[in-house]
């Protein structure tokens, strides 16, 4: 840096318009250096990944843990592991990034949430008659843990954080299938009519108690006889909840609990 | 649904999540027609869901629980080896359940029953018609197996066991030393004449005398 010191006058703006312009072409240089290994660097990791998932197909398939520390690897760098299957065009710099990552990691990741995915749609339909098409993410779990009845194996192994992934991926079907969170809870809706707020309320009340009567719902949300007879009349009518006629006041049920420890 | 004065005081409000018993449900007494089976019945999780005992009035909800009824009636009775229900004498813990207190009404067992009797659920019962004319049936056959796996189950024990030819009693059939370990020992005699009536109807037996004293052949 001395060199710049030295000049005064009209020598110097010489030396600094020289200097400064050699500092650019350095800088530009060292950037095209690293880019360059940067874009090593890049493939041999791509390719890494991409012997890896293949290798570890199985594993990704089978073992959840396995599948949660690598999805938490994709994320660490910024990629989604489903990103990109839905890309048609998959080449160039621009939007192909996504398409990039999918051919990399290979067709098993995607292939687990989509059977996932596949489960889940037949899980809810399967119980719409039961609970009017609102069922609890732990309960869809268990059902798709336990495999298609009538079946041997064949159940899924996945935790709470690949439903809802796999659910994600239901999206370009039109929003059919929602997750909702009632008092806590996350559940996954499949019939198109939306709670109101009313409803959801109710609902999530007895999520957390079990069942309500009506007095329960003017006691405790201070609601008019009126109000709380309307909405438990809706949830009833849209098979979202069981009536118990046996007890002292006639008493609303979260069709949840049906089959729990079963 | 009769309104009860409600109470505004917060302490009356139950904050007691229902955690459903997750063990299985055993019965104080069995009065079954047949022969207990030694293991107690394992009485699947929904029969601890109060709702359970109370007809639904939403027709998709019905449907889900008639299924689900039809399916505990016809493992309840497998198991129990029970080949006829009488409406008069009920197995207690069938369409009871005591620890919740609740059961389902008279009319709509006979429901449950009737869901159980159209083809399209197998048919899973079969009324036996009342001897007074224009009454209601109060019983019917329950066909854990239907009378066609019966018939295949008689008639493949008939000729494996070499008795093609010769003629049994119906009285053998039922309770006879070498029946002791079938499935169909025991059964109810009405029904037993349907299973036997299937095999003639086949072309694969032949029923001789009447009442007590019928006997059988197997071609």
């Amino acid at each position: 840096m001395s060199s710049t010191r030295r000049g005064v006058g009209l020598n110097a703006f010489s030396n600094a318009a020289i200097s400064s312009e050699q500092y650019a072409r350095h800088g530009q240089q060292l950037r095209s250096n690293h880019a360059e290994a940067l874009a090593n660097q890049l493939s041999v990791f791509q390719a890494a990944l991409h012997n890896f998932s293949l290798t570890h197909a199985k594993d990704i398939r089978s073992n959840p843990n396995f599948r949660a520390e690598f999805a938490r690897m994709c994320n660490a760098i910024g990629v989604d592991p489903l990103a990109g299957s839905n890309v048609k065009d998959i080449r160039g710099a621009g939007g192909g990034a996504g398409g990039v990552w999918a051919k990399m990691l290979g067709s098993s990741v995607n292939d687990f949430y989509f059977e996932l995915a596949v489960r889940v749609v037949e899980v809810c339909r399967e119980t719409r008659g039961e609970n009017g098409g609102m069922i609890a993410v732990s309960d869809v779990q268990k059902r798709v843990a336990k495999g298609r009845s009538g079946l041997v194996g064949g159940g899924m192994d996945a935790t709470e954080d690949d439903l809802l992934r796999a659910i994600e991926s239901l999206q370009p079907l039109g929003g059919m299938f929602k997750v909702q969170v009632l008092g806590g809870c996350k559940f996954i809706r499949s019939v198109p009519k939306e709670l109101n707020p009313d409803q959801a309320k109710v609902l999530e009340v007895i999520q957390i108690l079990g069942h309500v009567t009506v007095s329960m719902l003017q006691a405790n949300l201070d609601w008019e006889r009126a109000r709380a007879i309307t909405v438990i009349d809706d949830l009833v009518a849209d098979s979202l909840v069981w009536i118990d006629s046996q007890a002292e006041e006639p008493e609303f049920w979260s069709p949840g609990s049906m089959h729990e420890g079963g | 649904m009769a309104a009860t004065s409600p109470e505004p005081s917060l302490s009356a409000f139950s904050t007691a999540a229902y955690t459903p018993s997750t063990t299985a449900y055993t019965p104080s007494t069995t009065t079954q027609a047949t022969s207990s089976s030694t293991s107690t019945f394992n009485f699947p999780t929904y029969t601890s869901f109060p709702p359970f005992y109370t007809l639904q009035p939403n027709l998709t909800t019905r449907a889900r629980q008639l299924e689900l009824w039809s399916t505990l009636v016809t493992s309840y009775c497998a198991h129990n080896r029970i080949f006829r229900l009488s409406l008069s004498s009920l197995p207690t813990d069938l369409f009871n359940n005591t620890h919740i207190h609740r059961s389902l009404k008279p009319a709509d067992i006979r429901t449950v029953l009737d869901h159980m009797s159209k083809p399209e659920s197998g048919p899973r019962i079969d009324w036996v018609p009342s001897t007074t004319k224009g009454e209601q049936s109060s019983s019917c056959y329950v066909y854990w197996k239907t009378i066609g796996e019966w018939a295949d189950a008689l008639y493949g024990w008939v000729d494996d066991t070499g008795q093609k030819g010769a003629v049994l009693t119906v009285y053998e059939l039922r309770e006879g030393d070498a029946v002791r370990s079938k499935d169909w020992r025991d059964m109810d005699e009405g029904m037993l004449r349907k299973v036997l009536n299937a095999l003639v109807k086949r072309g694969k037996a032949q029923i001789f005398g009447q009442e007590d004293n019928a006997g059988v052949k197997f071609f």
